[in-house]
Formats: structure tokens, sequence, C-alpha cells
């Protein structure tokens, strides 16, 4: 399998790879291990701002190269940015497939980040999760 | 090898016996088959060139299976077999012919007295692998072979591309019906390799291929000079050689392991007292097969335990059928050593395992579902 270099600069980097915690932050994952294909974002809403800016986001992935790059990528342009297409995702699958190449039969593999993406900005009241890991 | 593709060499045909040219490269090819039937505890004239073990093995089910088929058409082998003898074996079950795939187990070694229970009164070709080539356990050839004797007239065919070089092969002392062999496997050139067909056993097949009558009419074409050469003299060194390496070897392995071991969550697949030294096959947990891979990749060069059919890769059947999960089947890494590893080599693995397994376990968050 190749990669092309956005993948494999957010594969080796994974810099927004993590957990948040405190008030504000909220959730979502979706997929399964034993699947082989399982994503989480924690996303904290910025206090005070307008509801649908983020103040960081977070990730953890168990999946391929793909996946983790693609779940990196988002949490790196969805925090601070105002996202007027709540709850969607920062780019669409279509374009996260050919910004990452993503091969056709891992497309599946992006509905997974989008679903995940979507249970952690939806609703958009925060929930406390803090000492909830 | 060079020495056959110019003009000062034996450059001419080996087929060609009109003139000297073919005479001095019908030498060298003969000169090389002594030196494989050797290496393999064989005769020369057993020995059937091939363009490599995958032909071999076409060569020997296919030719076996057409010749005796008047006897029967069953067919008895492994789950854990390669592809080039598993194909085959689907290719004839469209065919007609009946094929058993045996299971043998969590150890991958084949229990003897399980084979015997599966051959029948049709059976005429059993096909085991001698050293396996993902997890290099080891069968157990001379078990194997009596009861195979002892059913009477199935004929047993192994492949051996893994065997020269790392484990003990005497085709004739084991009484072999026929034998795969490979010159890569044994740094010897890629796209040669050897099909033993025993003459003593009198065993006959059936050609695959027609148009000029070499290699005992059982694979006509003209023998590749420098080719045969390059596997001549890399089975007579491995043949030589390997009895003394396989402890430092062994050493190397039984060092990789242990390190990795340190690392938790690792699973040695294959029974480890009936393995060969130059094979590690490891399954990682609680980290994907791909990522794992991919962030090793840089650093060494292992082989994955899948198979990638597609872009979506596949677990490797031959772990499936050893009973790991899918998931430890599609994460593990087959570590091969040989001849010019290092201690260095095994500390720049064990550096980068572990680098990759603490930052992919971080990434994916390994106390979550």
């Amino acid at each position: 399998m190749t990669y092309n270099e956005l993948t494999r600069r957010h594969f080796e980097t994974a810099a927004h790879a993590g957990t948040l915690s405190g008030s504000g932050v909220r959730r979502g994952a979706a997929g399964s291990r034993a699947m082989g294909t399982w994503v989480q974002f924690d996303v904290r809403w910025r206090p005070g701002a307008a509801p649908q800016t983020l103040d960081a986001v977070r990730f953890l992935a168990f999946g391929c190269p793909h996946v983790i790059a693609v779940a990196d990528w988002i949490a790196q342009h969805a925090a601070a940015a105002v996202l007027p297409g709540l709850p969607g995702l920062p780019a669409s699958l279509p374009e996260l497939k050919e910004r990452f190449a993503v091969p056709t039969d891992k497309v599946g593999r992006l509905l997974i980040i989008e679903d995940a993406w979507i249970a952690a900005i939806s609703p958009p009241s925060p929930v406390d999760v803090s000492g909830k890991a | 090898m060079a020495g056959c593709l110019t003009r000062d060499g034996a450059f001419g045909n080996p087929g060609s016996l009109s003139h000297e040219y073919g005479d001095v490269a019908h030498a060298a090819v003969e000169a090389a088959r002594a030196e494989v039937a050797a290496a393999a505890g064989a005769l020369p004239e057993d020995v059937v060139w091939t363009s490599g073990a995958t032909e071999a093995n076409n060569l020997a089910l296919f030719g076996i299976a057409h010749y005796y088929r008047s006897l029967g058409r069953h067919i008895v082998t492994l789950r854990t077999e390669h592809k080039a003898v598993l194909d085959p074996c689907r290719e004839l079950e469209r065919r007609g012919w009946r094929v058993t795939y045996l299971d043998p187990g969590r150890t991958g070694v084949l229990n003897p007295a399980q084979l015997g229970e599966a051959l029948q009164a049709d059976t005429v070709l059993v096909s085991v692998m001698h050293v396996n080539n993902e997890i290099g356990v080891v069968q157990d050839l001379a078990a194997i072979a009596a009861v195979c004797a002892a059913h009477g007239r199935v004929r047993l065919h192994v492949d051996g591309a893994q065997s020269i070089g790392k484990a003990a092969l005497d085709f004739t002392g084991l009484g072999l019906d026929l034998l795969s062999l490979s010159a890569h496997k044994a740094y010897g050139p890629k796209g040669v390799g050897a099909l033993l067909v025993s003459r003593r056993r009198g065993v006959q097949l059936t050609a695959l291929q027609f148009g000029g009558g070499q290699e005992r009419s059982l694979r006509s074409g003209t023998v590749p000079t420098h080719q045969v050469v390059g596997m001549g003299a890399a089975l007579a060194l491995a043949a030589a050689e390997w009895r003394a390496e396989v402890p430092r070897i062994a050493r190397l392995r039984d060092r990789l392991w242990e390190g990795l071991t340190a690392l938790g969550g690792v699973l040695r697949n294959g029974a480890p007292a009936q393995s060969v030294a130059h094979l590690l096959n490891v399954s990682f947990a609680e980290v994907e097969g791909e990522s794992l891979l991919a962030a090793v990749r840089p650093f060494i060069a292992v082989s994955t335990g899948s198979a990638c059919a597609s872009a979506v890769q596949e677990p490797s059947y031959v772990l499936r059928a050893l009973g790991r999960d899918e998931r430890l089947a599609e994460s593990s890494l087959r570590f091969s050593l040989g001849r010019f590893s290092t201690d260095a080599d095994v500390d720049a693995a064990l550096l980068a395992v572990e680098r990759a397994l603490a930052r992919l376990r971080r990434i994916g968050g390994a106390r979550q579902p």
C-alpha cells in the first residue's frame, strides 16, 4: 500500500491525537476495534463564543494510516474554525477521499470517521466528561 | 552466472550439442544439476529445471493428478500451504478432483495420524510444505513419508522452497517422490527453480508444456544456463554452510523475540520448538496491522501477516488456520533473518517496533473499546 504525502505526514505526526477533559468537552465515537476501525473525537466549545466555534479537538483512532491521517486532519482544521455547516465535517467525504487518495474499498472507513465526528458535535450542548475517560 | 552471458563464456544453447559452444553450456548445466541434487540429497537425473517453485508445484500437482487419474482423483494437502499449492488444488477441484485440506491446528505442525485418517482408496497425492514460509514451522517429513508408504500407492510431493539452507533435507533418504525448490530462497537468482522427480521410485508425470522435449520431456524450453548455474552455486553454498549458520541466526532470533516480548501484548505464531531459526512471526495486540507495517516500514524490511489482494488488506490465511482471530492475524509481522543479519539489525528492528507500538497504541487509546 502506498500513501500520498498528505496521508504520510498526518499519519507520521498525528499531532492532534489525544483526549480532552474538563467542562465544555463533548466526546463521540464510532466503529469498533473488532471490526478493524474505531475513531473517537473530543471537542471543546469556545466559551462565550458563537455556538459553532470549537476551541480544541483531539482524536483517538484504531485503524489504517488513512483513518489516522484523516482524523488528524479533521482535528487540526476543525479547531478554532467557525463551522457554518454543523454538524458536518470540515470537508466533504468526496473531498477527503480525493485529498488523501483514499482507495474506494476504504470509503466505509471515512463514514466511520464522519459518524464519530457527528456524535461528538451534535447536539451542540456541552457535556462535562472530566474524569470519565 | 555472468560468464554464461558473454561470448567468451558458456553462452551457447545447452541443448545444442552439435557444436562446442553448446557442449560448454551443457557441461555447465549438468554441473549445476549435480550441485542442486547434492544439496537436496537427490540424484542429478531427478532434477527438472523450472522457472521457480511455483512452476515446480504446478508441474507436480497437475502432472501427478493427470498421469494417475485412472487410479484416483483425491489429493490431500494442508490449509497452511503456499498459494502455489492451494491455487492449483482449487483448479483441480474445478476440473473434477477432490481435495482434502487438513487443519494443522494451533501449532501449524501436521499430526501424521491425522494424515493417515485423511487418505482414501483413491488418494493419489499428498502435498506438504516442509518449512512454512510464513511461520517457519518444520513438518516431520519422515513421519509423513511413512504414512504415505503405508498407504501404498500415494505419491508424496514436498514444497521445499524454504528448506535448503534452513533445515536438513534428504530427498532420497526420506523416500520423497517429488520436491519443489527455488533458487532465490537460498540467495540464488530469481526466476529459476527445480522439481525433483524421483527416478528410483518410478514417479511419472504428465507434462504441462511441449516443444523441444528438454528436461526428460517434462519441461520443454531452452534451459537458461546462467540461471541454473546461479542456482547450483547458491544451493551448494547453502548446503555447505547452513549447519554452521543456524546457531548464530537462532541466537539473533531469540534476542529479537526476547526484546519484542518486553514490549507487551505480543504473541508468537507457530511452534517455536519445531521451527527454523530464520523466521519469527509475531502478532501484536492493540494495534492495527496496516498502520503497524506503515510505521516500521521506513526503518526495517519486514513482511506483514496480511495479504494485500486489494486496497484493503486481508489477514493471513495461514494465521487464521492456526486459530488467530482476524485482528491478530492482521497485526502480525514476519521477521526474516539470514546470512547477513547482525546484532545491529536486531537492535534496529526492536527500536522501530517499540516506537511504532508505543505511538500507535497511544493514538488508538489502548484502553478504549
